[in-house]
Formats: C-alpha cells, structure tokens, sequence
C-alpha cells in the first residue's frame, strides 16, 4: 500500500516503480499474435472439413497436430484472456481487498477453463486414431 | 470501484442563470457555462450566455473575456498569452479538451457553444481546474538534464542538429493537460498512473542525446500503473492543441523497456 505522503510530489511518487510491468506487456503482445495465427489455422481448418458433424470434428481434432494445435489455442486464448482481465481488474477494482480476490478469482478462473479444455482435447486425441 | 457517476454534490444543475443577449444583437448566440463556487455551497450549475457575436473576437476566450467584461465579472477562468503558447485557457469546448484562445467560435457546429473545465479535475472554480497533482506528475519524472560527465570548460554540452530534432517536438508541450484530462486510464487511476502530458515529457529526456540517465529514468517508469496503465487509447494525442503525439511517445517508452531486456 501507498504511504501516507504530506506533498503532493511525496503523493505521486508513492512506494516507486514496481519494477515489473513490462513482462505482462509483452506477453499480451506474444500471445495475441499466437492468437492471430491459430485462430485462423482453427477457421479454415473447420471450413475444409466435409461437414461439422460430431463424428467429422472428433475426427479430426483427434489427429496428433490438430489436437496439438488446438491445445495452443486454447492455452494461448487463456493466458490472453487472464492478463487482459487482470488490467481491466486493476483500472476499475479500487479496494485493496476486492480487487486482490477479483484477481486471484480470475486467475484461478482461467487456469480452471484452460485445464478442463486441454482435459477434453487429451481425451478426443487420446481416443482416435 | 471507479466512479461512474458524480458524487451528489458535484452534480450539474443545467437549469443555471439565463443572460439574454442586448437589444438589437446583430448576430446572438448562446454559451453555455459550468459554474461552481466552493464558498456558496450550492451544486454547480450551467448558466446560459447570449451574446453578440457582431461585436466580440472571434476565439472562445473572446467571448469568455467578453462575458466576464460587460456581464458577469464572477466568472473564473485562467488565460494569459492568448496565443496558443502558455497553456492557461485549456477547458472542455463543445466536448474537445482544447485552449480557448485557439478555438474559434465559428468553428463549433451547432447553435450553443458549451464550456466546462478539464474533465475529471477536481475544480476550484468555474472553469478552473485543480492542476497540483498533474505538476506533481510532471515534477516526478525530473524534467531536467542528468548528467554525470562535467559540461566543457569553454562551451556548452554539443547537440547536433539530428538529435536537437528528435527532441523538438516533444519539447513544445505547453502543459495545458489537456491530454492528461482527456485519458479514460488517467480518470480512473491518475492516483498511480503519470498521463500521457508527464510521459511526453519523460520521453523528451529520455531520448536527449545529452543526458546520461535515461536507465534511471526507464527504471522509475516501469510500473503496471505509472507506465503501463496506457491502453493505447490516444485521445491524448486527439486532443493535444499543439499538435503533439504523447500516445506515440509512450509506444516508443514502452518499445524502449522491451529492447533493454532482450
């Protein structure tokens, strides 16, 4: 927490830089490009299937690099996902208590999305050819 | 969380004083002004103006001088070079952050011309915003040259004529905050985020060929908040009277904070 500081230099200046901040913004870069790519590769993957029946789409996403692929896909949309929802908490979540559960919350959101999607991709891949 | 409406008693009475314009106007027309006054307790209010516009200058502070001249000497506002030069008259015209000495009036769509301070501000009167915090900001990034090797004995400090241009442009910011007060980001978070007005600044030095800080000064920035609370929004440099690009200045910081790492 900020000190309580009498000027208001000693105000902005505060408790200092963090430090960090830099990582975060360049994995938001690195992983919307990944996104960028897999999305589409998942797109016209879908249009060139025969048909969007269950059986064509197991099928498929049981093929080692589809299941590959789609298992980045998924990791990269939830990693994206939890490093822009934790900005979007810090802008608006001003309370020091809220906004540390709204993080933890959102983190442990998207880790629990980005495990039962990958279980589901193991499984199908798991169970073809 | 933020705060998405005013506090109740910073809420806008629009229902404010009306001022008819004279006798014979040749050419009427209405500003519409944000009034507050601390000592009267009273909510602000927007008080209506008709003025002839056939006898008045043709700049938004034409007719703010004019009003508070020849029929309300209680109305505040800063102003000084009246010229685009020291920034005093920034204020919110007809929704842009701009200075009123370089707005015309005939430039404004629409039949009333509505005025209010910087948004976001806390105000001290009229359409005077409170600027302390957003010179503190500026002050924070020590918009000074930091050098440790001693300037020659017999000249100053060599510039050449490349490095001198990279610097000119940042350099003819006027701190009006217009920029800063235009930021969604600084709105909610101008607690621990610097705006785009003291990262303009923090980027002039940064890239002064001359000074010998610049790690110091990419260290003191880099912060989820002080920095990285830009979201590339750029109504900053949308709004800069001057013409400036802080928004540009920020992506260059920012470029600056990844190379140094890999």
């Amino acid at each position: 927490m900020k000190r309580a500081a009498s000027t208001p230099l000693g105000r902005v200046l505060g408790s200092g830089a963090a430090h960090s901040g830099t990582q975060h913004w360049w994995q938001q870069r690195v992983t919307a490009i990944a996104l960028t790519v897999l999305t589409l590769w998942f797109v016209i993957s879908l249009l060139c299937l025969p048909d969007l029946s269950w059986s064509s789409v197991h099928t498929w996403l049981a093929k080692p690099f589809s299941a590959l692929s789609m298992s980045m896909l998924v990791l990269a949309a939830c990693w994206h996902s939890q490093l822009g929802v934790s900005v979007v908490i810090e802008d608006y979540v001003h309370g020091a208590v809220s906004k540390t559960l709204a993080l933890l919350l959102s983190t442990f959101a998207h880790l629990a999305v980005a495990g039962v999607a990958l279980l589901a991709v193991l499984r199908i891949a798991a169970s073809g050819n | 969380m933020v705060e998405l409406t005013l506090p109740p008693d910073s809420r806008v009475n629009k229902n404010g004083l009306v001022y008819r314009a004279p006798e014979g106007a040749k050419k009427p027309r209405t500003f519409r002004i944000y009034r507050f006054d601390p000592d009267s307790g009273e909510n602000p209010r927007v008080d209506s103006y008709e003025i002839d516009m056939a006898a008045c200058g043709p700049m938004v502070l034409d007719a703010l001088i004019k009003i508070k001249n020849e029929i309300d000497p209680t109305l505040s506002f800063r102003r000084s070079c009246r010229e685009g030069i020291c920034g005093s008259c920034a204020m919110n015209i007809d929704g842009v952050n701009t200075l009123a000495c370089t707005r015309a009036c005939e430039d404004i769509t629409g039949s009333e011309v509505r005025i209010y301070p910087l948004p976001h501000m806390p105000v001290v009167k009229d359409l005077v915003p409170d600027l302390t915090q957003f010179y503190a900001q500026y002050a924070a990034v020590k918009p000074w040259l930091e050098t440790r090797t001693p300037a020659p004995p017999d000249r100053e400090r060599y510039q050449s004529k490349e490095d001198q241009e990279k610097i000119d442009r940042p350099s003819a910011c006027i701190l009006c905050a217009c920029c800063s007060t235009s930021c969604p980001s600084y709105w909610w978070n101008s607690d621990r985020y610097l705006g785009p007005a003291a990262l303009l600044a923090a980027y002039r030095w940064i890239i002064d060929s001359r000074d010998e800080s610049t790690g110091e000064r990419l260290d003191a920035l880099e912060d989820p908040f002080r920095l990285y609370r830009c979201h590339t929004i750029m109504n900053c440099t949308e709004a800069c009277p001057k013409d400036l690009n802080p928004a540009k200045a920020i992506g260059e910081i920012k470029k600056m904070m990844v190379s140094r790492q890999h």
